[in-house]
Parts: C-alpha cells; sequence; structure tokens
C-alpha cells in the first residue's frame, strides 16, 4: 500500500471532527437520562440481588417448616407463615430465584428462536417464508397456555421443562416482528452495498442486518421477561409448576384457597410478581424510547 | 492486450406472467485495463440492469437470459454463486448512487471499510484497519484517524461516497462500477469526486464502469463512451469522437439536452437558448419494437425505420459504431 500513502496528505483543510458516540453509547445515555427507565432499573436490579443473596443473608429454607401455620406478619417471621407453616419471606427470596430465572431464560428462549425463523423468513422471502411463516402461524393459533400445560404435563414438572414451554409458546411474535424488520431492511442501500462486496447470506444476515434489527427486538425481549415471569406464576398457580423449587407463581398457587383467611399468604408473592413486571416494563419502555430514533431527541 | 472486461451479447430478460420481457438486448463492449467506459442514456434505457447484471446481482425476476461477461478471461455471467461473491468487492466492486443511505449506520466506517479486506483478503482486524485507514487517506478524507471511528451518519454526502470508494477500492479491484455516483452529490464535490476517481485509478490501474449522466464527466475522465437506448445500444465510439461527432439522432438529441455556457459579450448578444429536449418518453419494458425503438421520437425516423428491424451496430469508422439507417453527416457535429 505504499503507493497509496505517499498520496495520503490532504489538501483540504481538516477541520476537528465532531467525536461521535456509538449508537449503543448514545442509547444508554438517553436510557440513563430517564427517569422512569431508571426507576424499572432499580426495581429489577433491587429484586435481582434480593434474589441471589437474599437466600444466604436470611438463612431459612422456603421449604422447611418454620412454624405454625398461617402465623400472621409482624412478628417472627416477619412476614408470616403460608398454609403448611413455611417463612413467607424464605418464599420470597428463594422463588425470586426461580421466577427471575425463568422469566430471562425463557425470554432468551423466545427471541432466539424468533429470531432465528423471523430472519431466516424475512431475509430470503418466496418458499423459505411462506413455509416459515405456517409454522410460526401454526404455533400462533394454538392457546398459549393450554400448549404449555400440555408440554409440562407431558415432560413433568420440571423448571427446566416449565422455561422451555414458555420459550416454546411464547416465540411467533417475536419471529413476525423480526421478520417485519428483516423485509424492511434486506432492501436497504447498504445492504445492497455489502452484497456488492461479497457478503455470504449467513454474513448479511448476522452481521449486516441483525444489529440494524436489534433495537424492536431488545424491547420485545425485555417486555417477554415481565410475560414469562406471569406465565410462570400461572402454571404455577395451576398446579403445574415444579413442587420441588420454590417460585412466586407456586407459593400464590398453593396458598390460593387460603387467600381471605390470610392475605398474607397471597398479597407478598403476588406483589413480587407484580414488581417484577412492572420493572421490566419501565425497563422496555424506556429502552424503546432510548433505541427508537424516531423518538430520539438529539 | 486483452480487455479486463468483455461483454459479449449480454441479454437480459424480465420474467413475468404474460411471457419474458427484453431488458437489455445483444449488449457488446470491451473495457481495457486502467481505461473507464461511459454508459450513459435516459433512465430506463438499462444502465444500472448493465452493471447489476455483471455483478451478478439482478434483482428478483430479471435474468441473464444469453451472453457473456468475461472478466479478465473469466466468464462471471456463468459463475456459480460462490465464485461470484468470491470476486464481488475482491476483482470488481460497485459505487452507488446514494452515499447517505449506502453505508450501515451501526458500524463505524473503519468496520465498514475492513469488512470486504477481512472477507476476501483474509486480514486480521489490525492489519485490516490499517488497510482502512491507508484508504482514508488516498480517497482524501481529511482527519483520517479520527473518521475511521466515526459514525456515517456525521460524516457529510462527499465523504460518505469518499468512504463508499474507499470500500469499492480496497481490495484494489480489476473492475470499478460507479453508477451514478455523484447524483446525490452537490456540484463542487462532484468534480471532486470525478478528480478523485481518476487519480486513483491511475495508481490503482483499476478498470471503471462509469454510469453518468453529467457529460462534462465524460468528457473528462472517459475513453469509449457507449450509449443505450432502451436497452440497446446504439452508439459506441472513443468518446472524443462520438461527442464530437455524434452519428446517432438519439445521442445528439442527447448532447443537446446538456446546457452550454456562453459568457460575457457572447452571452449578452445571443439569443435565449432554451434547452433542449428529446420530446416523448423511453419506451416502457415490453413495448419495445423490433424496429428502430428511437423511431417514434425521431426527427429523421422515416417508413423503414418503423418497419424493419433495428439494425445492427455499424461500423462508421475504427472503433465507432452507431445503429441507424440514417446516422447524421459527420460535418453535422
Amino acid at each position: 500500500m505504499t503507493a497509496i500513502e505517499t498520496h495520503a496528505p490532504a489538501a483540504a483543510p481538516s477541520a476537528p471532527p465532531r467525536t461521535v458516540a456509538s449508537p449503543g453509547a448514545t442509547a444508554l445515555r438517553l436510557f440513563l437520562a430517564n427517569p422512569i427507565g431508571l426507576a424499572g432499573l432499580m426495581i429489577l436490579t433491587a429484586l435481582v440481588i434480593a434474589a441471589l443473596a437474599g437466600p444466604q443473608l436470611y438463612g431459612v429454607d422456603a421449604l422447611d417448616i418454620a412454624g405454625m401455620p398461617f402465623q400472621p406478619p409482624g412478628e417472627d417471621p416477619l412476614l408470616g407463615t403460608d398454609y403448611l407453616g413455611r417463612d413467607i419471606l424464605a418464599g420470597l427470596l428463594q422463588g425470586g430465584r426461580a421466577s427471575l430465572a425463568v422469566g430471562f431464560t425463557s425470554a432468551l428462549i423466545t427471541v432466539i428462536i424468533g429470531v432465528a425463523f423471523g430472519s431466516v423468513a424475512g431475509f430470503f422471502g418466496g418458499a423459505a417464508d411462506t413455509l416459515l411463516m405456517k409454522v410460526t402461524e401454526f404455533f400462533q393459533t394454538l392457546p398459549t397456555l393450554l400448549f404449555a400445560m400440555v408440554l409440562v404435563t407431558l415432560f413433568g414438572q420440571h423448571l427446566t421443562v416449565t422455561t422451555i414451554a414458555i420459550g416454546i409458546v411464547s416465540w411467533p411474535p417475536t419471529a413476525r416482528l423480526a421478520r417485519a424488520e428483516f423485509l424492511r431492511l434486506r432492501g436497504l442501500d447498504f445492504v445492497k452495498a455489502a452484497r456488492a462486496c461479497g457478503a455470504t447470506p449467513a454474513y448479511l444476515i448476522l452481521r449486516v442486518i441483525l444489529p440494524n434489527a436489534a433495537p424492536p427486538i431488545i424491547v420485545s425481549a425485555t417486555l417477554a421477561v415481565g410475560t414469562a415471569i406471569l406465565f410462570e406464576g400461572a402454571l404455577s398457580f395451576l398446579g403445574l409448576g415444579d413442587p420441588n423449587v420454590m417460585s412466586w407463581g407456586l407459593m400464590l398457587g398453593q396458598n390460593r384457597a387460603y387467600a381471605l383467611d390470610a392475605w398474607w399468604t397471597v398479597l407478598f408473592p403476588g406483589g413480587a410478581i407484580f414488581l417484577a413486571v412492572l420493572g421490566t416494563s419501565l425497563v422496555g419502555d424506556a429502552f424503546n424510547d432510548a433505541i427508537n430514533p424516531r423518538l430520539r431527541k438529539r | 492486450m486483452s480487455p479486463i472486461l468483455s461483454v459479449r451479447d449480454l441479454t437480459v430478460m424480465l420474467k413475468r406472467p404474460s411471457g419474458p420481457v427484453p431488458v437489455l438486448e445483444r449488449l457488446s463492449f470491451d473495457l481495457d485495463r486502467g481505461r473507464t467506459i461511459a454508459l450513459v442514456g435516459e433512465s430506463g434505457c438499462g444502465k444500472s440492469m448493465t452493471a447489476l447484471a455483471i455483478m451478478g446481482l439482478l434483482p428478483d425476476g430479471f435474468v441473464l437470459e444469453s451472453g457473456a461477461i468475461l472478466l479478465d478471461g473469466e466468464d462471471v455471467a456463468k459463475a456459480p454463486p460462490a465464485r461470484l461473491r468470491a470476486l464481488r468487492g475482491n476483482a470488481m466492486s460497485m459505487i452507488f448512487q446514494e452515499p447517505m443511505t449506502a453505508l450501515n449506520p451501526v458500524f463505524t466506517v473503519g468496520d465498514q471499510i475492513c469488512e470486504a479486506l477481512r472477507l476476501h483478503q483474509g486480514l486480521g482486524r489490525r492489519a485490516a484497519m490499517e488497510r482502512a485507514l491507508a484508504m482514508l487517506k488516498a480517497v482524501q478524507i481529511p482527519a483520517a484517524e479520527q473518521r475511521l471511528h466515526a459514525y456515517p451518519h456525521a460524516l457529510s454526502g462527499g465523504m460518505r461516497q469518499r468512504v463508499m470508494i474507499a470500500m469499492a477500492l480496497a481490495c484494489r479491484p480489476k473492475l470499478l462500477i460507479a453508477d451514478e455516483p455523484t447524483t446525490a452529490l452537490d456540484v463542487t464535490v462532484q468534480a471532486q469526486v470525478f478528480d478523485l476517481l481518476k487519480d486513483l485509478q491511475q495508481e490503482m490501474e483499476t478498470a471503471i464502469l462509469l454510469i453518468t449522466h453529467d457529460l462534462g464527466a465524460v468528457a473528462d475522465i472517459t475513453e469509449t463512451v457507449a450509449v443505450l437506448y432502451a436497452g440497446r445500444c446504439v452508439e459506441q465510439g472513443p468518446t472524443l469522437e462520438v461527442m464530437g461527432a455524434p452519428r446517432h439522432p438519439y445521442t445528439r438529441g442527447l448532447w443537446a439536452c446538456s446546457p452550454h455556457l456562453t459568457l460575457g459579450a457572447a452571452a449578452a448578444a445571443a439569443a435565449p437558448d432554451p434547452l433542449q429536449e428529446i420530446p416523448g418518453l423511453v419506451p416502457p419494458l415490453g413495448q419495445r419494437p423490433a424496429s428502430c425503438a428511437f423511431a417514434p421520437r425521431c426527427a429523421r425516423a422515416t417508413a423503414v425505420c418503423t418497419h424493419e428491424v433495428q439494425p445492427p451496430l455499424g461500423v462508421i469508422s475504427p472503433d465507432h459504431a452507431v445503429s441507424c439507417r440514417h446516422p447524421e453527416e459527420r460535418a453535422a457535429a
């Protein structure tokens, strides 16, 4: 390249170029400037820390009998006991692990399956698109809760099965979103330009289009976390949760018969689910505002 | 010396339910190493289609019906997709019309120039970045070190087109296709971009296929010109000869459509010289007769023009060929 370098010194007067933040950094700055998003992030962080560190610090096993059943909150244990005499606070801390793990993992599964289907369908179009979208529609026509219940019944009441089942029933909307983004982006000039540079289809999908399609997918993934937590709650509430792993949904489900006599047995786990879903929704909305260039105010 | 690019009887069809419709008909031209050919003609005459056919990037529905596209002796018209991908961006590359949208908004300029280098030449990140920097300097971007890490939205149109040129030339291609590279830029920048292309061409010995409406640029930087009308080549020859003494009525009409600047006393004295136009429109796809497609718009057309098949390119002088039954007299220019 020596021939080129000899050519180098630029004749034009060099104005100092503006230092420009990457799109990611700009989005992060906007996100952190949004009080709603920060509030959501704080709620989520508090819940995650409580779930991770809480059980060791509190030292009571959620499945152990801690005292008389239906002890009201306020004394010892702090948040009372359930119908078996298990410590509610220990249940909240330990159950948070399962609920949050299920939430994040199933959202990840949702995104992976959804993006795989949607990107291939949207990028190639034609027969591949038709086939993949028929499959997507097939999954979409199944009632999600019933389908998840069937999967859990068939493969056993384990937390892993629940997580995968939730991921399997929730991906179609993500697939449609990803497909729409890929359809929009694949015709744009910079994709053509990358093609003219000799990019392979895989390179175009993963390196050229996906980073541009990411913002709405990230937002939908954030919201999917909240939905998955609710979903796990619903399955456990119906008695299809993993009976050996404490979760917020399981607490709700097992104590639902006594909700009128012992409000604390359902209010606290219900409140925890509410907070987790609220937190993810706020974060998701703030992400949306920060990433969406049309709403962006520079 | 055999030409770098040799297009032979290239015919492209658009597949329609009612049957295939010709888009390009038996187009032929040669391009030598380090030389430039211009494709000129109105919009819809098949200039961009020619470029996309050579790159193997015809849109869905368009098929390369027959003909050969020899790039340094290799027929890319028959090359399998994997071979085409290996050639694109490496042996042949393309600059697009719209620099504002042809760069990926989420990657830095440096990353994008590195793309082709890493895909085709297997360079590591550091080596590719060094080459990218050298390319940015070669296209005369000021403060190249900082620009390397800039995102496209921070650059002006002219800067972006320079970046596009840097990307296209990063692998030192044998053939560069520039599809209206300056249409979206303002006039002062247009001249800079053409000068830049010419300079880089001399260094790299790249052959350039230039598609443009800018006849000044055609006269300035090309050696050969091919005039397309309705998917057919109507006149072809050395630029000076074709521009100085156009023989096809369409070529003459096209030349007359560009404004001529008269300055000083001559301008004041001369009667207002309205910009000429060629009446009518390019016939749309599927409505192109086998006879001369330009005849309906041609002042010189006679019955024989509309009843007989359009004549093949007939050689008038060495290298200069025209497809017309009533070519303009040489003195007419």
